[in-house]
């Protein structure tokens, strides 16, 4: 989704900052452990302060203003076409379509004795939850029992399902596809 | 003939004013090597992706495959 592809950039920019620091530490490493001379009266030193003050600054914010420019842009909510409720059980969703008509599934993991040739261990389900493409659609995700959470990595989209509170998420896609997500909170025994 | 004085002081210093400048100049080189051979690759490939990308026939050719559930190829 657009906005997963925009998060690969900003991962890509904030690697680039950390190759920065790294080769930065990694010469100086070299370099300190290269000589037998060294300083064993200094004592304080203002000019070198206030350069490791304001250069780990400057960096900060230049990795923060793309950032935040994301999470605002994660944050809006563009009049959706559709809206879905997920709510997670124990140990499977439920999602119901209420816009038009009232739809309402389960849906369950295939366990891996029933996999077919092909599918994905762990990822497939038996009933899929069909969304239309190139629609900004919004998700309402609760639980039932205890915290889950519903995730599609490839979309970009993560949201706690927590019991009693109805948390909100919207995306849109521009690919049409299968996009697998598993439940990213701890809610069982294993 | 007398040796000339070798020099006792600012050893450290002078160290420090030919390493530095190489360690900061190395740094901010790795980072633009990262930009213009990963980050700025990147954001190419997928404009380029996006410039001929057809939703409608991949989704066709998907459906062809079988990979649906929701829709099954135009044949079934």
């Amino acid at each position: 989704s657009p906005v997963m592809e925009e998060l690969l950039h900003l991962h890509d920019h904030a690697l680039m900052v950390v190759f920065l620091i790294s080769t930065l530490v990694l010469y100086i490493m070299l370099a300190m452990i290269s000589t037998k001379l060294t300083n064993k009266f200094i004592l304080d030193s203002q000019e070198i302060e206030i350069i490791w003050t304001v250069l780990p600054a400057v960096i900060l914010i230049l990795i923060a203003l793309p950032s935040l420019r994301i999470l605002y842009l994660m944050d809006e909510i563009n009049d959706p076409h559709l809206t879905i409720k997920a709510v997670g059980h124990q140990w499977y969703w439920s999602y119901e379509y209420t816009d038009y008509e009232d739809l309402g599934f389960d849906t369950y993991m295939i366990p891996t004795q029933d996999l077919a040739p092909g599918q994905f261990r762990l990822l497939e389900a038996d009933h899929r939850m069909v969304v239309p493409v190139e629609s900004p659609l919004r998700v309402l995700v609760t639980a039932e029992d205890v915290l889950h959470s519903w995730a599609v990595p490839a979309l970009g989209v993560k949201m706690d399902a927590v019991p009693g509170r109805l948390n909100q998420t919207a995306f849109i896609t521009f690919r049409p596809g299968i996009f697998y997500g598993q439940c990213s909170e701890i809610c069982g025994a294993n | 003939m007398s040796l000339q004085k070798p020099m006792m002081r600012g050893l450290l210093a002078k160290r420090l004013r030919f390493h530095l400048p190489i360690a900061f100049g190395l740094s901010f080189l790795a980072a633009i090597a990262f930009k213009y051979t990963v980050t700025e690759p990147r954001k190419q490939a997928y404009a380029d992706f996006y410039k001929q990308y057809d939703a409608v026939k991949e989704f066709n050719a998907m459906r062809e495959a079988g990979v649906f559930e929701s829709v099954r190829p135009s044949g079934e």
